[in-house]
């Protein structure tokens, strides 16, 4: 899922995050929203420098209009900005290091973080 | 650990030393100052008739790629050891390893300490103990493996299990995790450690990205405890047997419980506490053993037809798992356990419900059941919750519950696969003797 990817860092670095994502192929998940986990997610390490990195990922997807500028205030209530950040699966793809540029790939929903 | 079978990748000419030949095993250190970590436990080698840590991590994901789906369709999500309390002779093999969760956490952790909100499952095979955790306390989870064929098959059993949203696997090394600092506040790892070649670099990954206040536990088999200076070595006969084993199981050299300890330590770890479950694992083992094993794969209900290609693999298998059983009658080999709390720094916020400079120790297991236990956990989370600033919406964690059966109606149907398998021990097997 997005949100998750969007916690991974490039391994043996101290600031290889948050990692850009390159979609080759996804998926709007239709399984059932859960607000708790999905604020829980969203609470560490979402600074709004990374947020603006998401929405940059997003924007390269043709998602942007689907999520506000900055993270709302108690975003662990707001189940709209919630359930935007919530759909997306990325099936294949790449994350990408910031610091470093290495590639991490994506398969099957996936990332090989090796 | 996974005993079942083994895939033939590497043999490599050398598979015996000669006479004689010893291993540097580690002393134990003294008690003041920094610990003596030998280069035993960081700087594994091809040499002494080990694997070479590429050999190791290439190998190790291959051989869980080739025997996981295996593994899975006669045994069921959980790749390891079911829990049998001295003495039981429980033939519920599928429930047992379930209860080993539950009571590891329990002795972990007692029951009055908060509950984590993500938990962090290292070598978490297809994803079994990730499942029951996040389940156990309604957190996140994160599962490591190196293998991509189990990463991809733990999310689709937790989609399937309705985790998906919960939880998230990735092919990852352990050794140089992909998360930031203090990403977790439980750090799980249940019969991992004994794949792990640089058991330094290991604990230090486990510590680094725990929380302050979060807690670690590891389960793992190791070898008996080094007492110096009357004893700074295995002897030559433990040291062939845990070669012999290593190679067959793509494991590196083994390290004490104590070598453990004293890694966390280093890397200031508080509230430690260790134990040795042997005894309790003992019972597991003769439904391993290859003639049960292939009793067990010749029923039609479970007859996967890698198991009958893969003669030589069930062949070699069958002739190290006896070592394991030797290993420990003799009392080298152990099953241990080992937990500890990274400490909070003073001065700093209190973070997530603990609000101590570390946890205190568990009180001591009362004779209540796990459900129980479980239940109080999530009272002392909600009211840590309602004291801690700020907290996020808690909406009530489904209540836990103790029985297969429960578990298998809440995950549906296409797990409910997962059959408890009947295996007698095979004739003539005795089981004996304390540790």
């Amino acid at each position: 899922q997005l949100l998750t990817h969007n916690m991974l860092m490039a391994p043996g670095t101290k600031n290889g995050f948050p990692l850009a994502i390159e979609v080759e192929k996804m998926e709007t998940v239709e399984s059932e929203f859960r607000s708790e986990f999905t604020a829980r997610m969203v609470q560490k390490p979402v600074t709004q420098v990374e947020y603006g990195a998401l929405l940059q990922t997003l924007a390269g997807l043709g998602m942007d209009g689907t999520l506000p500028p900055a993270v709302p205030d108690s975003y662990e209530s707001n189940e709209e900005f919630l359930r935007a950040l919530h759909h997306v699966e990325v099936i294949d793809g790449t994350l990408v290091c910031p610091e470093t540029g290495k590639r991490f790939p994506i398969k099957d929903g996936i990332p090989s973080m090796l | 650990m996974f005993l079942f079978f083994e895939t033939p990748l590497t043999l490599s000419p050398r598979l015996a030393l000669p006479v004689g030949a010893r291993l540097v095993s580690s002393p134990v250190a003294a008690a003041a100052g920094p610990p003596v970590v030998d280069a035993a436990l960081t700087e594994p080698t091809a040499e002494d008739g080990y694997r070479s840590r590429a050999d190791l991590k290439r190998g190790i994901a291959s051989f869980y790629d080739g025997s996981s789906a295996l593994w899975e369709r006669v045994w069921g999500e959980h790749m390891h050891h079911g829990y049998y309390p001295a003495g039981s002779k429980r033939k519920d093999h599928v429930q047992a390893q379930s209860d080993m969760i539950d009571e590891v956490l329990l002795w972990a952790r007692g029951g009055g300490e908060a509950v984590p909100r993500r938990v962090l499952d290292v070598g978490c095979g297809v994803g079994g103990s990730t499942r029951h955790i996040a389940r156990a306390f309604g957190c996140d989870g994160v599962g490591i493996t190196l293998s991509p064929y189990q990463a991809k098959r733990a999310n689709e059993l937790s989609a399937a299990a309705g985790l998906g949203d919960q939880l998230s696997f990735q092919v990852a090394d352990a050794l140089e995790m992909p998360f930031p600092d203090e990403s977790f506040d439980l750090v799980w790892s249940l019969e991992s450690g004994e794949h792990m070649p640089d058991k330094e670099k290991f604990v230090s990954e486990l510590t680094r990205v725990l929380r302050p206040g979060g807690r670690l536990i590891l389960v793992a088999w190791t070898h008996r405890d080094l007492s110096a200076p009357a004893q700074a070595e295995l002897r030559p006969e433990e040291q062939r047997l845990l070669r012999r084993i290593s190679r067959a199981y793509y494991l590196p050299r083994w390290c004490s419980v104590a070598d453990y300890t004293r890694l966390l330590t280093a890397k200031g770890m508080g509230g430690m506490r260790r134990d040795d479950w042997t005894s309790n694992v003992a019972r597991f083992w003769p439904a391993l053993s290859p003639e049960c094993g292939a009793r067990a794969a010749l029923t039609p209900s479970a007859r996967p037809p890698g198991l009958f290609r893969s003669g030589w693999s069930t062949l070699r298998g069958a002739l190290v798992m006896p070592l394991m059983i030797r290993g420990q009658k003799k009392g080298t080999i152990r099953f241990g356990l080992v937990t500890a709390c990274k400490p909070i720094a003073p001065g700093a916020a209190s973070a997530g419900g603990a609000t101590a400079a570390v946890p205190r120790a568990p009180p001591p297991r009362a004779a209540t059941s796990l459900a129980a236990a479980a239940a109080e956990a999530k009272a002392a989370a909600a009211a840590a919750r309602a004291a801690a600033p700020p907290p996020p919406p808690a909406a009530p964690p489904p209540p836990p519950t103790a029985s297969v059966a429960s578990r298998l109606a809440r995950i549906g149907a296409k797990q409910a696969r997962v059959r408890e398998v009947e295996m007698p021990p095979p004739a003539g097997f005795e089981w004996g003797g304390t540790y």
